[in-house]
């Protein structure tokens, strides 16, 4: 049975729209504490990452400022997981590139000591130069994710997407290879799914954590504030399916209660969770995945 | 012979490039400053509510969102404009032959300069240029080369032709279209080697300003194109047509690769598609398959297929097929299909005598189809 929790708080941007920082600090302890069982931070991170290991935090900056993964949220996580154990030198906050990094109001690092952020197109980095090649993909990785790591974490804006029904954990990944242009046909399906089941993604993927504080539910994946719900919630789980699963209800609970019409009538369905499933990379079946929600 | 003697087979006869003024980018591979992409407004797309848009330059129609690039890679939708981020933004340039093309009937024995831009709207797995075709601009080196300096450097090397090729162009059409404009205006011809996965409107204006095309028709049925190409054979057929009732030179050139694409019976469907749509006298090359990109689990065509495969195409009637990638094979030659004597002779890309005169045969008088002077 795979564990999801959604866990929401009201009210998480102060007045000037910034994120709370006291309420995603809660929400990520809540979160854990709810995912492992244990209350404090250095088992509920013992419980799901090795500490000694070079870590990934792969985020989504391609929406801007207004729709990327926040700074305050992925530098919320990270301490979480240096109080877990983790030396912040080991931590990697990252994306594409360094221009999208710096859109979203991110300050790069690539020095030895404090916590790493920057983009695959920082000098030395770069994409590997040999192809991978399976089921339906070949495309080059990112160094950062192919090498440079060695275990990760999925930080996913939760949006609505106009060709794959919707964007969160699995699809994150298409950030780390160099022509994700070309798997954007038939609702990116099976290809989200065929990357994830590669061994570079596969074996390093620990954690998925979807961000969504805002909800773009409808016309994503740009940002569109007719669209947005303000939804104070985080989709934390380390099964990558049941959390894309969760996300994709979540989108269909705001459609509705905002008078649309589901994925499915509009023959953009997220078909690719079912494929993941299918290739034994989780579940997407609800009777086989524990949801747990809390609002704090 | 195999890829690598080929090669050395090719240096050693001098039938190698004259020229390489820019380096494959393969071999270059490293980020373009982001902020040098060129933002010129794209052509051939409908502007949709909420900043999307809706390309209609080929078959795929994508539409997008803000932020969001195309299949191609190389056209992104910024606040519902959108934009080619590669105009002027050359990523390889060399002085070729006119035969590397293959084009076997325009203006033989000169050169082209060929210029390419990254990107690709169509993802062959037997691609051969992949490097550039299947990256985004900001991937790869490429050097900042306006309509201008295209055609100068054309003048400076020589060239009578400017070919836009290796990668796809119809994706860089905006680029293309404007430097053809200003090559013809110097006295330079165009030509454009393509998967002509492109929609007609886009596809007629281009024909109005260029004065060659050569058509990578990669199979005859929509099973491989879905499989293998990642795209519409339709679309593919229809600018073929469209080509051959317009000005320009046209010539087919079809990839061998075994097992998918070269069983007899497609290839007389073809050829009788090709024969009552167009005429026999159109050129076609069966060119061989080396293992490369995402098919490197196939063997190189075997020669007899090749031969095969000819013989069908002129039992049905074709009077110009040839065989490429298989250098000083002899159907290289052009023969004359009225008295059968060779008329344009070639070894690789080392061009003999070439007996043609006033687009005729030297020796029967026969009217030779072609671009010859």
């Amino acid at each position: 049975m795979s564990k999801v929790i959604v866990i929401r708080t009201k009210n998480i941007y102060n007045s000037n729209e910034e994120v709370n920082s006291e309420k995603i600090n809660n929400l990520y302890k809540r979160g854990f504490h709810l995912l492992t069982g244990f209350k404090d931070s250095k088992n509920s991170i013992k419980a799901l990452l090795t500490t000694e290991k070079k870590t990934g935090i792969k985020i989504n900056t391609i929406g801007g400022r207004s729709l990327s993964t926040r700074p305050k949220v992925s530098l919320s996580l990270a301490d979480y997981l240096i109080e877990g154990g983790f030396q912040e030198k080991d931590i990697l906050i990252w994306d594409r590139t360094n221009r999208e990094l710096r859109d979203a109001d991110y300050s790069l690092n690539m020095n030895l000591r404090g916590i790493k952020i920057f983009g695959t197109d920082s000098n030395t980095i770069g994409y590997d130069n040999s192809l991978t090649v399976h089921r339906s993909i070949g495309s080059r990785f990112s160094s950062i994710q192919s090498g440079i790591i060695s275990q990760s974490i999925s930080l996913a804006i939760l949006k609505d997407h106009g060709l794959a029904g919707i964007t969160a954990g699995m699809k994150n990944y298409f950030g780390s290879i160099h022509n994700p242009n070309k798997y954007h046909d038939s609702n990116c399906n099976p290809f989200v799914a065929d990357l994830f089941d590669t061994t570079a993604i596969r074996e390093k993927h620990k954690l998925t954590v979807i961000d969504a504080l805002t909800v773009q539910f409808h016309k994503g994946p740009a940002y569109h504030s007719l669209w947005a719900e303000n939804y104070g919630g985080l989709i934390i789980s380390t099964d990558p399916v049941a959390a894309d699963y969760i996300g994709w209800q979540v989108i269909e609970e705001l459609r509705k209660k905002h008078g649309l019409p589901s994925l499915k009538e509009e023959n953009r369905e997220p078909l690719y969770i079912k494929t993941a499933e299918e290739l034994g990379l989780g579940s997407a079946d609800p009777a086989n995945i524990n949801i747990i929600k809390e609002e704090i | 012979m195999k890829r690598r003697n080929f090669l050395k087979f090719s240096a050693a006869a001098g039938l190698t490039p004259k020229k390489c003024l820019l380096p494959f980018a393969s071999d270059l591979f490293s980020f373009s400053n982001e902020s040098n992409l060129s933002n010129v407004e794209a052509r051939y797309y409908k502007k949709l509510p909420d900043r999307e848009i809706e390309c209609h330059l080929c078959p795929r129609f994508c539409k997008l969102g803000d932020k969001e690039r195309g299949y191609c890679g190389v056209r992104e939708n910024r606040g519902g404009i959108y934009y080619t981020l590669v105009y002027g933004k050359a990523c390889a340039v060399h002085v070729d032959p006119i035969e590397k093309k293959p084009l076997f009937h325009f203006l033989p024995k000169t050169t082209a300069l060929s210029i390419a831009t990254a990107g690709c709207n169509v993802n062959c797995k037997f691609c051969q240029n992949w490097e550039i075709s299947q990256v985004r601009p900001e991937q790869i080196t490429h050097i900042d080369l306006p309509p201008e300096s295209v055609v100068t450097t054309a003048e400076k090397n020589n060239c009578p032709s400017i070919a836009y090729t290796y990668s796809e162009p119809v994706v860089f059409f905006e680029y293309m279209y404007d430097t053809s404009l200003e090559a013809r205006r110097r006295g330079i011809k165009n030509v454009v080697i393509t998967g002509a996965h492109v929609n007609p409107e886009p596809f007629k204006d281009l024909l109005e300003v260029v004065d060659g095309v050569k058509i990578d028709l990669k199979a005859f049925n929509q099973d491989f194109y879905t499989k293998y190409v990642r795209g519409k054979l339709q679309p593919v057929l229809d600018a073929i047509v469209i080509a051959s009732k317009s000005h320009v030179w046209l010539e087919i050139v079809y990839l061998v690769i075994p097992t998918l694409n070269d069983t007899v019976s497609e290839i007389h469907k073809m050829c009788r598609w090709i024969k009552n749509e167009i005429g026999p006298d159109i050129p076609l090359h069966f060119s061989r398959f080396y293992p490369y990109y995402l098919m490197k689990n196939l063997p190189p065509t075997p020669i007899s297929t090749l031969e095969k495969l000819r013989n069908t195409a002129l039992e049905d009637g074709l009077n110009y097929v040839y065989i490429g990638n298989i250098p000083a094979h002899e159907a290289e030659n052009t023969y004359c299909p009225h008295c059968g004597e060779i008329i344009v002779n070639r070894t690789g890309y080392l061009i003999g005598k070439i007996n043609i005169k006033n687009g005729r045969c030297v020796f029967c008088g026969h009217e030779i189809p072609g671009f010859w002077t």
